[in-house]
C-alpha cells in the first residue's frame, strides 16, 4: 500500500516567544516494511538531522528571533509491505526492559500481566493481554492528560493510544519482554483518513512485533512508524521548550491524498 | 563476635607505627588546653569559610557543619604508592568498560558480564549508544571508596563515577591544618594536594579536542547539598560557575549568557545528574538543565563530565565483576580487592544473605550515602525483619557484603581521644593520563563502634597525609 502524507503542526502561543527549541522525530525511515519513497520537513529554519540513541532521525528546531506561531509540516511517500509481520535488528533489545516514569508497572499492572498470561511468553499470550487490556480501558478521549502513567491510565480504566500502548509496555516488561513506544502515523482502515498515533513492539523470538492495543491489531498493516522509545516522551513526534509565549495552542492537520483537508484526529 | 580492628596508628602491642611518630611526638608534647583551643578556632574558621552542606530528609534545610577532626590520617608513602597503582588500574579498567558497553559489547561477548545485567540496567543510557567520545572517556573525575579490614588490607568498597563530592572538604581540611599546626608540616614530608584544581581543570580542558577549550562548572544551585562545592572548584579553577538556565543551545552548539553577549562553551563540568540535564531528553519537569544539551552533547560539540551514563559501571551489582574487567581490558591482575559480594539476584546467593543478615551488610544496588543500607551486626531485631520483607520482594535490588571491621584512626571525642572507624576516597583524574593528588578524602564515623561514615549519617572527617617514611636520619631529629 502506499501512502502520500502531509502533516502540518501549528503551534500559536498568546504572546511573544523569545526563543523555542524543538526536538522533531518526524522522519520515517526505510525498514522491511516499509520504505520511503520521499520524505521531506519543512521548517521554520533549517535545522540539523542527527540520529539518537533509539537511532531515530531527531532534528533540531532552534528558533532565537520572537515569534508567536511555529508551522511545522512534513510530507512525502511511503510505501508500505502489508504482508510483514516482525522485523529484525542487530542491537541488543534488552534496553528496552527498563521501565520509566511512564511505564513503571505497579502491583495491580504486575498481577494483571500475570492473570493475563500465566506462564505463556509468546505472541499469542501478548495478543491476549492486548485484548483483555482494552476490555479494560476502552478507547476514551479526554479521560487522561500527557503525563498520566501506565498505572494511572490502568486504575483509571480508561485512555487513548498513548495510554494503552504505555499499559501494555509496563505490562509486558513485568512479564520480562522486552518492548518499545512507537509513534506514527496510522491510515484508518477503509478511509484515506490518517491520524497521529503510538502502538508497541514487543522482542519475541529474536525480532520486533507490533501491538497495537487501541485498534486491537497484533499485523501492522497500515502503520508509518516515525520513532522508537522507551515511552512517549523518548518517541514522541514533537518535544519542545520555548521561553515566553503565554498560554500554547497545537492545532495538527493530517492529510493523506487524494482526500483533502481532513481534520486530524490524534487517537 | 569479637574482630579485630586494625588501627592506622597503633599496632596491636600498641606501638606507634613509625609513619606516626613525628605526630605522636608533637600530639604529647602539646598542651591539651592549646589543642582544644586550636579546635574551636578550627570550628569558627569553617564556619566563616562557609564549608556546610544541607542534609537530605531534613525538612528545615538546616546547614550543617561536617565535623573537623585534627588527628589526621596519615599513609606512608610506599603504601600509597600501591594505592595510587590500583586506582588508576581500577579506574582505566572501568572507563573502557564503559566505551565497550556504549559500543561492541565485547565484554558481554565474551560472557564475563551477563548481557541482562548490563544493558537493562537502569544506569544503562541508550542516549550513549553509538556516540565516540573524546579519548574514549566517561568517567573523567572518579571517587574509589576504600577501606581495611582487620589485617590492614585495603578493599575498595565502591566506585563513585557520577558526580563524586567531597574534593573540596580534602583541600579545605589541608588548608586548615596548615594554618592551626605550620609545625607539624616543617617537621616531616608530607605530600602536598592543593594542586587538586590545576589537575582537575588541566584534565577537563584535555578531555576536549578544541584548542584552549573553555570550562564551566554547572550546578544545581545553591540548595543542592554540595553547592559550596561547585563553588569552590569553580572559585580555584578560575572557571565559570552556571546553573542551567545560564546555558543555551543554539545550532546543537552550547553557549553561556554572558553581559557581553553569548559565548561558547566546550567543556561542562556538571554536577547534575543524568537525569537533569536535558529536559527534552529526560525529566521533562527539570528545570535544572539545559533544553538541547544531548543534541550538542552527542553531535561532539561538548563535552560533558563525567559522560552521561557512567552510573551502569557504579551499580552494585556491577561491582563484583570489576576484578575480571582488569584481567579483561588490561590483562593485568587487581592491584587492589573487592569485598566479597553476595548477589542477592542469584537465588542461591540470596538464600545465603537471608539466613545470615545478623553478620552482613546488606546495600540497594541503586544506593549511595548510606541511605538504604543494613549493618547486620549494629542492626536491632526490627530491622533486620523490615530487611528481610524487603530483600524477599525485590532480590535483584540488594547484594549484601561481609561486615569488614574497617580501621580506626584515633580521633578527638567528648572523653578525650578514642578510635573511631575511617575509610579513604582518593579521586582520580582522567584525561590525558590517569592522576590523583596523594591521599584523597578521610571520613570519620564519630559515634562509637559505628561504621557507616557518609557526612549524612554523621560523618566526620580529616586530614589525609602521605607521610615519606622518616629514615634513620630524619628519626633522630627533635620536632
Amino acid at each position: 500500500m502506499k501512502l502520500a502524507i502531509h502533516h502540518g503542526t501549528t503551534y500559536r502561543y498568546a504572546d511573544q516567544v523569545r526563543a523555542s527549541i524543538q526536538y522533531l522525530r518526524l522522519t520515517p525511515q526505510d525498514s522491511p516494511r516499509q520504505r520511503v519513497l520521499d520524505w521531506a520537513l519543512e521548517l521554520p529554519q533549517s535545522a540539523h538531522a542527527q540520529r539518537d540513541g533509539h537511532g531515530n532521525i531527531l532534528h533540531v528546531l532552534t528558533l532565537d528571533e520572537p515569534h508567536q506561531a511555529i508551522v511545522i509540516k512534513a510530507h512525502g511517500h511511503v510505501e508500505i509491505d502489508e504482508s510483514c509481520e516482525s522485523e529484525s535488528d542487530p542491537g541488543s533489545p534488552l534496553p528496552y526492559l527498563c521501565s520509566t516514569a511512564l511505564t513503571a508497572a505497579d502491583a495491580a499492572l504486575r498481577t494483571f500481566a500475570r492473570s493475563v498470561c500465566g506462564k505463556s511468553r509468546d505472541r499469542a499470550a501478548l495478543i491476549g493481554l492486548m485484548e483483555r487490556l482494552y476490555q479494560h480501558m476502552p478507547f476514551t478521549p479526554g479521560a487522561t492528560r500527557v503525563e498520566t502513567t501506565a498505572a494511572q491510565a490502568f486504575a483509571l480504566g480508561a485512555g487513548v493510544c498513548q495510554d494503552h500502548t504505555h499499559v501494555f509496555l509496563a505490562c509486558v516488561r513485568s512479564l520480562g519482554i522486552p518492548a518499545r513506544y512507537v509513534s506514527g502515523y496510522l491510515c484508518a482502515a477503509g478511509s484515506d483518513q490518517l491520524v497521529s498515533h503510538a502502538w508497541a513492539e514487543a522482542w519475541l523470538e529474536g525480532a520486533w512485533y507490533s501491538f497495537d492495543v487501541t485498534n486491537q491489531l497484533a499485523r501492522p498493516e497500515r502503520h508509518l512508524k516515525l520513532a522508537v522509545g522507551l515511552d512517549y516522551l523518548d518517541a514522541c513526534p514533537v518535544r519542545g521548550m520555548c521561553r515566553g509565549g503565554g498560554q500554547e495552542q497545537m492545532h495538527a492537520q493530517l492529510q493523506v491524498v487524494p482526500q483533502q483537508q481532513e481534520q486530524a484526529q490524534e487517537q | 563476635m569479637v574482630r579485630s580492628t586494625y588501627d592506622e596508628m597503633y599496632d596491636v602491642r600498641g606501638d606507634c607505627r613509625a609513619h606516626y611518630r613525628t605526630f605522636a611526638r608533637w600530639l604529647a608534647a602539646t598542651p591539651a588546653e592549646q589543642l582544644e583551643q586550636r579546635r574551636r578556632e578550627a570550628d569558627l574558621l569553617f564556619h566563616r569559610a562557609g564549608i556546610t552542606f544541607t542534609l537530605y530528609g531534613d525538612d528545615q534545610g538546616t546547614e550543617r557543619l561536617i565535623p573537623f577532626d585534627t588527628i589526621p590520617r596519615s599513609i606512608p608513602a610506599s603504601e600509597w604508592r600501591k594505592i595510587e597503582q590500583g586506582c588508576i588500574q581500577r579506574v582505566r579498567a572501568l572507563n573502557m568498560f564503559l566505551s565497550d558497553l556504549y559500543h561492541d559489547q565485547r565484554i558481554v561477548k565474551a560472557g564475563i558480564v551477563p548481557a541482562e545485567q548490563v544493558l537493562a540496567n537502569e544506569g544503562y543510557q541508550l542516549a550513549m549508544q553509538g556516540i565516540d567520545l573524546p579519548h574514549n572517556l566517561y568517567a573523567h573525575i572518579a571517587g574509589v571508596d576504600l577501606v581495611r579490614d582487620g589485617d590492614g588490607t585495603y578493599y575498595v568498597l565502591e566506585d563513585n563515577l557520577r558526580t563524586p563530592s567531597g574534593v573540596s572538604y580534602m583541600l579545605e581540611n589541608r588548608k586548615m591544618m596548615m594554618r592551626l599546626f605550620p609545625e607539624l608540616f616543617a617537621g616531616q614530608r608530607i605530600a602536598p594536594v592543593n594542586h587538586y584544581p590545576n589537575l582537575l581543570l588541566d584534565t577537563l580542558k584535555s578531555s576536549s579536542l578544541v584548542d584552549h577549550p573553555s570550562v564551566v562548572v554547572l550546578t544545581p544551585g545553591r540548595y543542592n547539598s554540595a553547592y559550596f562545592e561547585h563553588a569552590f572548584l569553580a572559585r580555584e579553577m578560575g572557571v565559570e560557575l552556571v546553573e542551567g538556565a545560564d546555558l543555551f543551545v543554539r545550532d546543537e552548539r552550547v553557549y553561556m549568557r554572558t553581559t557581553a553577549g553569548p559565548q561558547p562553551v566546550d567543556v561542562i563540568y556538571r554536577r547534575i545528574d543524568d537525569a537533569f540535564l536535558d529536559p527534552l531528553a529526560f525529566n521533562p519537569d527539570s528545570m535544572l538543565g539545559v533544553p538541547g544539551l544531548l543534541a550538542a552533547y552527542r553531535k561532539g560539540n561538548v563535552v560533558l563530565a563525567n559522560a552521561i551514563g557512567t552510573g551502569v559501571a557504579d551499580d552494585k551489582s556491577i561491582y563484583p565483576y570489576v576484578p575480571e574487567m582488569i584481567r579483561f581490558y588490561l590483562d593485568e591482575e587487581p592491584i587492589l580487592q573487592n569485598v566479597p559480594t553476595w548477589q542477592c539476584r542469584k537465588p542461591a546467593e540470596l538464600s545465603h544473605v537471608l539466613a545470615n543478615l545478623e553478620q552482613l551488610v546488606v546495600k540497594e544496588t541503586q544506593g549511595s550515602g548510606g541511605y538504604g543500607m543494613l549493618v547486620g551486626p549494629a542492626a536491632s531485631q526490627a530491622e533486620i525483619e523490615t530487611f528481610r520483607a524487603r530483600l524477599k520482594a525485590n532480590p535483584a535490588a540488594y547484594i549484601a557484603q561481609p561486615t569488614l571491621s574497617l580501621s580506626t584512626c584515633p580521633t578527638f571525642v567528648d572523653s578525650g581521644i578514642a578510635p573511631r572507624h575511617i575509610d579513604l576516597r582518593p579521586f582520580v583524574l582522567s584525561g590525558r593520563e590517569v592522576r590523583l593528588v596523594p591521599g584523597g578524602l578521610t571520613r570519620v564515623a564519630l559515634r562509637e563502634g559505628s561504621l557507616v561514615v557518609n557526612s549524612s549519617q554523621g560523618g566526620g572527617t580529616k586530614d589525609t597525609w602521605v607521610v615519606e617514611e622518616p629514615t634513620v636520619a630524619a628519626e633522630s631529629r627533635e620536632v
